[in-house]
C-alpha cells in the first residue's frame, strides 16, 4: 500500500495534534476530508460513480449480466467484485505491484456484502435456479491519499443506486424452453434498493485517540486500525482489522462505538445528495474526469 | 455536439448487453431545395416547381412518407408520376431493418435523377435529431422525429421569400395517431389513399395502394378459419426434439383438401405424410418448407379418392365425414402443418374470376397451376383484366381469411430482355471472328466423308451427324459427329453463364425459346448439309456384330452431304433403285442399330412410351389446324442407338478421366411402391408384371398382350413411364450410384445435343481435356460447384418439360375450340370415387371426368366441363366399378 515518508518529528507533531482534536489539516477526529460524488460517469456501464475524497479518487462501475444462480441459493443474484490498482494511483502499482492490495480490498468487499441486510439479492433473480442478474462491480483506483476503504464503499453505494438494470421478462413455452425477453424501452429499467448498503469506516488508532479518514501522514503514525461496515440503521456487517499492531478489547469497543456514530452521519447526506442529483436527470452537466 | 445513444440487445448466448454509440450532430446537412438559399448546397435535387397534380394540393409540394407507407406502398412510389419526395433517413432505417427488398426498391428510386428523391438526414441534423423520452416507444419515438422533421422542413422552406404559393411539405401518413399529432403541430398532413385517389389521371394508382392494416381488418371476418402458426424458435425446438417433422409441402393436383409433405430423410428414410382437410393444410402453399405434426394412429386416412376443384363454396370439411369406409390397409402417416419454415411465395400466373357483383372490387385470381391455392384480389380494373393472364403476388395469409391476400400485381417491363439481347449480338460478333481465325491443327479433317444428319422435319437446330463406311479390313467404321458448341462458347465469357443459367432449350409448339443465340443454335453450330462445320467425333471400328473393337474421339471439321427427316432417310434405305453412298452409309447404320438395340433390350431395357401430338399450325393465325400422334420410324430409333452410344462412351471415358468431377446423368430404379398403379390395371385384365428388376419389367411388358384390345400394350407402358423416377444430372464426385435404370447402363451421360443442353456442353469440355485438345478451367474440376450446376439443369430440365407440356395441352384446347362436339375412342386410365381420368389417344388427351356435374347427376354419360366441348362416351364405367380400369 501506498505509504508517506514521515519524520520521527512530524510523527510527534501530528501526534500531539491529534491529541487535542486538531489534525494538520485542521479537521477534528471524526471529520472527513472534503468528498466529492458524481454518479454515471461512464456510459457504458449500467451504474457509476466516482468519488474523491482529499486525493483520493475512486472510480466504480457496475456491469449487470445474465447468469446462472449459485447452486445453494437458486432464487438469489449475486455480486462480483473487482479492485483494480492502477499504477496511475501511484508508482508502486506498477506491474503486479497493486495485486496483493486489489484482492485484499475485493475479499474485504465480499465479506460487506455477504449478508442478508445490504442488498437484496432476491430482486436480482430472474428465474429461480435458472437465470439471475450478475453485477460486476469494478472498482478502479485512480489515485491514493489514505482511506481507500471508505472512498471504495461510497462509490460502490453511489454506483449502485445509479445502476439501472434492463427490465426483462421470460416467456415460456410447453417444451420447457425458456425465452428471455428484453424490454423495447431503453427507459424501462429496474432501480436497486441500496438504502441498506453499508458504508466503509476506517478508524486509525493514533496515540490514543480513534481517527476517521486519515491522510497518509497519519497512517504513518499509526499502528493499526480497524474498518467497520455500517448501514444507514447502525447495524454493523462487517469489521476488519488492518494494518501490523494490535488493539486492546477496550479499544476496540470504543472505535466500533465511534465508527457507528461516524457511519449513521455519513449515510444520510450522502443519500440525499445522490437523490438530488438523480432529480436532475439528462438536464445535470456532467463533470467527468477532466473537471 | 455529441450525444450518445444508448441501447441494450440481446446478444446470442442469451445475455444482455448495454451498447453505446456516440451520435454527432451537425449544422452542415442541406435541405436539398432549389428554392432554399439558406444553405450552401452544392446542388439540388428538390425541384422549385414540385408538381404533382392533386385536388387536394394544387400548390407545388414535397412529399415526406412515414415509414409504413414505405413499407406498404413501395409500388406506389415507385411510379414515376410521384417524385420530389423527401426521404427521411429515419424511414430509411426503419425500412432498411424492417424489409430487405423494400429498402433496395427505395434505394433504387432515390438513385433514379428524374425523380427528385432526396433523403435528408434528419438523424444528424442539429435541429431535428431527438432523443427518445422516457415512456416514448420506438416507434413512437421514430414518429416524432419525422413530424420534428417535417415541422423544420416546413419552416425552412417558409422563411424563404416565396409568398403565399411558395413550396409546402406533404406528410404521408396512415396512422391515425401520428395524423392527428401531426395535425396539432400545424403540419400539412394526409392519409396515403386519400392523397393518392386526389391524384388525377392516374386511377390506376389507386390500384397499387396496398391494404392498409384497417382495410384488412375489414374484410376478415370474426370467424378464424386456421389455427395459429408456431413461432420459428417453437418449431425448431420441435424439430429437435423430434415432435414436428420438416418437409416440402407439395399440394395435390386433384383435391384442394389434400397435400402431401415429402420429408427429406437419409437414403431410404425419405417418406411422405399425408395432409388432408383445409384446418390441417393451414394456408400452406405449394413448395413451401413446412413444419408437421403427426395425427395419432387412430386418426390416420388413406388418400382421398375424390377430384375436388375449389368452387369457392363453404363445403368443406365434408368430405371428411363421407370418407369413412376407405380402406384400412392403405392408411398413410397423416399429420396437421403447425408452422411454416419457409415460404416459397413467388409471382404466380393465372386468370381473374370476375366477381358476380357489378360494383365489386374484390375478385378471385385462380392461379394457372392447380396447386396453387385461389387467391383474393383486389381491384378496381376487373374490366380490363378479365380475360387476361396476369401475375400477382401473395402478400399474407390472414388466419381468418379463407384465402391468402394478395399485393398489387406489376406487369413485366420488356426493356430488360431487350438490353439482354442487345449485349449478346455484341458478344457474338466476338463469337464469328474467332470461329474463321481459329487455327485447325487441333481438327481432324473428315471433310471428305460421307456424313448425314437424320433429323425431324423442320429441325434447324442439327446437333448430330452420322456416318458410316466400310474399311479395307472387312470391319465397319462408325462415325458420330456432334456439333462442337465448345468451341464457340467459352467457360465463363456471358453467353456460357446465360447457357448455364437457361440450361436447355425449350420447345413449344411453333415456337422454341433457344438455350445459345439463333445465330449460333441454327447456323454456326448446326450441322447442315454442304458446309463446312467444326465437330466434335466419336469413332468406333466395329465388326458386323456391331462390337466395338476400338473407341476414338477426336474434334473435327466436317461437310455434310446430306440433311434429311427420318422419312427421307427411310424413304432411302426402303428403295431398292438408290446405291449411293449417302444410302449406303444409311443401310450400314440401320443394320448394326438393330442389333445395338437387339442387345440393349437383352440386357433389360425398357421400351416405355408417352404420347405425343404434332400439331399442324396455321401459318397466320397461328392455330392449330389438325394433330397427329408422333410416329416412331426405323430412322428414329437408329439415331436413337448412335446417340446412345456415344453418349455411353463419352460416360466411360470422361469417367476414367476425371473420376471426381465427370457429368453423368443416371436414372435411380423406382421404389417398388411407384408401380402399384400399373400391377393394378395389369390386374384388371388378369395380366400380371413383375417390376423384380428392369429386365423382368421390360418382359412382362412384352408379354401384356390382350386379344382384341392392342392399345393395352402402349397403355401399360404409359402407366410404366409413370412408375419411373425422374433421371438427374448428377457429378460424379457427389455420388456412388451410376446407374441407368431405363437404359440398363451403369453409366450414361449427354454429348449429343449440345445446342440444346448445357449438360453436354460441360461434358463436351471434359472430353476435349480428357483428349488433350482443349484447356481445363478451375470451376470445370470443382465437384461442388458442378454439383450445383447440375441441380440447376435438373430444375431447368423438368421445368422445360412442364412447359412443352402445357404448350402442348394448350394447343389441344385451342383445336378444340372450333370443332365443336367430336366424337372419339378413350380409355379409362384411372377410376376415382367421384370422377374418372381418361386419356383419348388420338388426341394425347388427358382428362378429368366428373360423375356428377353442377346441375345434374346423371351416372351414365358426362358431359365434361374440363374439356371444352369434348363429349366421351363412357359405355361401362359406373362409380361402383373400381376394378374395372382399363376398360374401354
Amino acid at each position: 500500500m501506498a505509504t508517506a515518508q514521515v519524520s520521527e518529528a512530524e510523527k510527534v507533531y501530528i501526534l500531539h495534534g491529534i491529541r487535542d482534536d486538531l489534525r494538520v489539516d485542521g479537521r477534528g477526529c471524526e471529520d472527513y476530508r472534503h468528498m466529492e460524488v458524481e454518479t454515471d460517469v461512464v456510459s457504458n456501464t449500467d451504474g457509476s460513480a466516482k468519488v474523491t475524497l482529499g486525493h483520493t479518487a475512486v472510480l466504480v462501475g457496475v456491469k449487470a449480466e445474465i447468469g446462472k444462480p449459485r447452486p445453494m441459493i437458486p432464487d438469489e443474484g449475486y455480486l462480483e467484485f473487482f479492485v483494480d490498482c492502477s499504477a496511475n494511483a501511484t508508482p508502486e502499482f506498477e506491474g503486479r505491484g497493486g495485486e496483493e492490495l486489489g484482492t485484499e480490498l475485493s475479499n474485504t468487499l465480499y465479506k460487506v456484502f455477504n449478508n442478508q441486510h445490504s442488498l437484496d439479492l432476491r430482486s436480482l433473480c430472474i428465474s429461480p435456479g435458472e437465470h439471475c442478474w450478475v453485477l460486476y462491480v469494478d472498482v478502479l483506483l485512480l489515485q491514493c491519499d489514505g482511506n481507500l476503504y471508505d472512498a471504495i464503499s461510497v462509490a460502490i453505494k453511489a454506483a449502485l443506486f445509479n445502476t439501472k438494470i434492463p427490465k426483462v421478462h421470460i416467456s415460456s413455452d410447453d417444451e420447457g424452453g425458456k425465452e428471455i425477453e428484453l424490454s423495447d424501452d431503453p427507459y424501462d429499467c429496474m432501480r436497486l434498493d441500496v438504502e441498506n448498503v453499508p458504508c466503509m469506516v476506517t478508524l486509525c488508532k493514533i496515540g490514543h485517540r480513534h481517527v476517521v479518514d486519515v491522510t497518509l501522514q497519519e497512517k504513518a503514525c499509526s499502528v493499526a486500525s480497524l474498518v467497520i461496515s455500517v448501514t444507514h440503521k447502525g447495524v454493523i456487517t462487517c469489521t476488519r482489522k488492518v494494518g501490523r499492531g494490535s488493539l486492546d478489547p477496550e479499544s476496540i469497543c470504543e472505535m466500533t462505538e465511534a465508527g457507528k456514530r461516524v457511519g449513521k452521519a455519513l449515510h444520510s447526506p450522502l443519500m440525499k445528495l445522490l437523490q438530488q442529483e438523480e432529480s436532475l436527470g439528462k438536464k445535470r452537466q456532467k463533470v467527468g474526469f477532466l473537471g | 455536439m455529441l450525444k450518445s445513444k444508448t441501447f441494450v440487445k440481446k446478444t446470442r448466448s442469451g445475455g444482455v448487453m448495454k451498447v453505446v454509440r456516440e451520435h454527432y450532430l451537425r449544422d452542415d446537412i442541406w435541405c436539398g431545395s432549389e428554392i432554399c438559399t439558406e444553405c450552401k448546397q452544392d446542388s439540388t435535387v428538390l425541384q422549385r416547381d414540385a408538381c404533382i397534380e392533386s385536388n387536394l394540393c394544387t400548390f407545388p409540394h414535397y412529399l415526406v412518407p412515414d415509414t409504413n407507407v414505405v413499407l406498404h406502398q413501395i409500388d406506389v412510389l415507385e411510379d414515376p408520376v410521384i417524385c420530389n419526395v423527401i426521404i427521411l433517413q429515419t424511414v430509411l432505417q426503419e425500412v432498411r431493418h424492417r424489409s430487405a427488398p423494400v429498402y433496395k426498391r427505395l434505394k433504387d428510386i432515390i438513385h433514379e435523377q428524374g425523380r427528385h428523391f432526396y433523403t435528408f438526414t434528419n438523424e444528424h441534423h442539429r435541429e431535428t435529431f431527438i432523443e427518445r423520452e422516457p415512456g416514448e416507444s420506438a416507434n413512437d419515438r421514430n414518429d416524432r422525429a419525422i413530424r420534428v422533421a417535417v415541422k423544420w422542413y416546413s419552416q425552412h422552406l417558409k422563411t424563404d421569400e416565396s409568398g403565399p404559393d411558395g413550396v409546402r411539405v406533404v406528410l404521408l401518413t396512415n396512422d391515425q395517431g401520428n395524423k392527428q399529432k401531426a395535425e396539432d403541430n400545424g403540419l400539412l398532413v394526409y392519409r396515403c389513399n386519400e392523397y393518392i385517389k386526389s391524384l388525377i389521371a392516374n386511377t390506376e394508382l389507386v390500384d397499387r395502394l396496398a391494404l392498409s392494416n384497417e382495410d384488412k381488418n375489414e374484410i376478415a371476418s370474426s370467424k378464424i378459419l386456421f389455427p395459429e402458426h408456431l413461432p420459428l424458435s417453437k418449431i425448431q425446438a420441435g424439430i429437435k426434439s423430434g415432435s414436428f417433422i420438416q418437409g416440402t409441402f407439395r399440394a395435390s393436383r386433384d383435391n384442394y383438401l389434400e397435400a402431401t409433405v415429402f420429408v427429406q430423410g437419409e437414403g431410404e428414410d425419405s417418406n411422405e405424410v399425408l395432409i388432408q382437410g383445409l384446418q390441417n393444410l393451414n394456408r400452406a402453399v405449394h413448395q413451401d418448407v413446412v413444419a408437421v405434426q403427426l395425427l395419432p394412429k387412430n386418426q390416420w386416412v388413406a388418400p382421398s379418392s375424390v377430384v375436388l376443384q375449389d368452387e369457392g363454396a363453404a363445403k368443406d370439411d365434408d368430405v371428411d365425414g363421407d370418407e369413412e369406409e376407405k380402406l384400412v390397409n392403405s392408411m398413410k402417416a397423416t399429420g396437421k402443418v403447425v408452422g411454416i419454415i419457409k415460404r416459397s411465395w413467388r409471382p404466380f400466373c393465372g386468370m381473374l374470376n370476375v366477381s358476380q357483383i357489378k360494383e365489386s372490387t374484390r375478385h378471385l385470381f385462380t392461379p394457372a397451376d392447380r396447386r396453387i391455392p385461389r387467391i383474393r384480389i383486389e381491384t378496381r380494373q376487373a374490366s380490363t383484366l378479365a380475360g387476361q393472364r396476369i401475375m400477382v403476388a401473395i402478400d399474407g395469409w390472414p388466419k381468418d381469411s379463407r384465402y391468402p391476400n394478395v399485393r398489387p400485381f406489376r406487369m413485366m417491363y420488356p426493356t430488360e430482355k431487350q438490353r439482354l439481347l442487345q449485349h449478346l449480338v455484341s458478344i457474338i460478333n466476338d463469337v464469328w471472328f474467332r470461329a474463321i481465325l481459329s487455327d485447325m491443327a487441333q481438327r481432324q479433317d473428315l471433310r471428305h466423308l460421307t456424313v448425314c444428319s437424320v433429323d425431324p422435319p423442320g429441325c434447324t437446330d442439327i446437333d448430330d451427324a452420322l456416318h458410316c463406311r466400310e474399311l479395307e479390313n472387312g470391319n465397319l467404321e462408325v462415325g458420330v459427329h456432334i456439333a462442337d458448341v465448345s468451341h464457340f462458347i467459352r467457360p465463363g465469357n456471358a453467353l456460357d453463364k446465360e447457357a448455364a443459367n437457361r440450361g436447355t432449350t425449350v420447345y413449344l409448339c411453333g415456337k422454341r425459346i433457344d438455350m445459345v443465340p439463333e445465330l449460333l443454335s441454327s447456323n454456326l453450330c448446326s450441322l447442315r448439309s454442304n458446309v463446312e462445320r467444326f465437330a466434335f467425333s466419336c469413332i468406333w471400328e466395329m465388326n458386323h456384330n456391331a462390337e466395338i473393337l476400338k473407341t476414338r474421339f477426336t474434334k473435327s471439321v466436317i461437310n455434310s452431304k446430306a440433311s434429311l427427316t427420318y422419312a427421307e432417310a427411310q424413304m432411302r434405305i426402303d428403295d431398292t433403285n438408290k446405291n449411293d453412298d449417302i444410302t449406303k452409309s444409311l443401310r450400314g447404320l440401320n443394320k448394326l442399330a438393330k442389333i445395338l438395340k437387339r442387345k440393349r433390350i437383352e440386357n433389360g431395357a425398357l421400351t416405355l412410351s408417352s404420347l405425343e401430338v404434332r400439331f399442324h399450325i396455321d401459318s397466320e393465325t397461328h392455330d392449330p389446324i389438325d394433330l397427329q400422334t408422333k410416329e416412331l420410324k426405323e430412322t428414329n430409333s437408329m439415331v436413337e442407338e448412335f446417340m446412345l452410344l456415344a453418349n455411353i462412351s463419352v460416360a466411360q471415358k470422361i469417367y476414367d478421366e476425371f473420376p471426381e468431377c465427370a457429368l453423368l446423368r443416371k436414372h435411380p430404379a423406382p421404389p417398388p411402391s411407384n408401380y402399384d398403379i400399373l400391377m393394378k390395371a395389369a390386374k384388371s385384365k388378369n395380366v400380371t408384371i413383375h417390376v423384380d428388376s428392369a429386365k423382368a419389367l421390360a418382359d412382362s411388358l412384352d408379354g401384356a398382350k390382350v386379344d382384341g384390345f392392342q392399345y393395352f400394350n402402349t397403355l401399360l407402358r404409359i402407366l410404366a413411364t409413370r412408375c419411373m423416377m425422374q433421371a438427374v444430372y448428377f457429378c460424379s464426385g457427389m455420388d456412388s450410384d451410376f446407374h441407368h435404370y431405363g437404359l440398363a447402363s451403369p453409366i450414361y451421360t449427354h454429348f449429343t445435343s449440345p445446342i440444346r443442353r448445357y449438360a453436354d456442353i460441360i461434358v463436351h469440355r471434359l472430353l476435349a481435356v480428357a483428349i488433350g485438345a482443349d484447356s481445363t478451367y478451375p470451376d470445370l474440376m470443382d465437384k461442388h460447384k458442378q454439383s450445383a450446376l447440375c441441380n440447376n439443369l435438373n430444375y431447368r430440365h423438368k421445368m422445360s418439360q412442364y412447359a412443352q407440356r402445357a404448350s402442348v395441352a394448350f394447343h389441344t384446347q385451342l383445336f378444340f375450340k372450333t370443332r365443336g362436339i367430336l366424337n372419339e375412342e378413350g380409355f379409362v386410365l384411372f377410376v376415382r370415387k367421384n370422377a374418372i381420368i381418361v386419356l383419348i389417344p388420338k388426341f394425347g388427351l388427358e382428362g378429368t371426368v366428373f360423375f356428377d356435374s353442377k346441375d345434374k347427376a346423371s351416372p351414365k354419360l358426362v358431359f365434361d366441363e374440363e374439356i371444352p366441348g369434348v363429349s366421351v362416351p363412357v359405355p361401362e364405367a359406373e362409380p361402383q366399378a373400381k376394378k374395372q380400369k382399363l376398360d374401354r
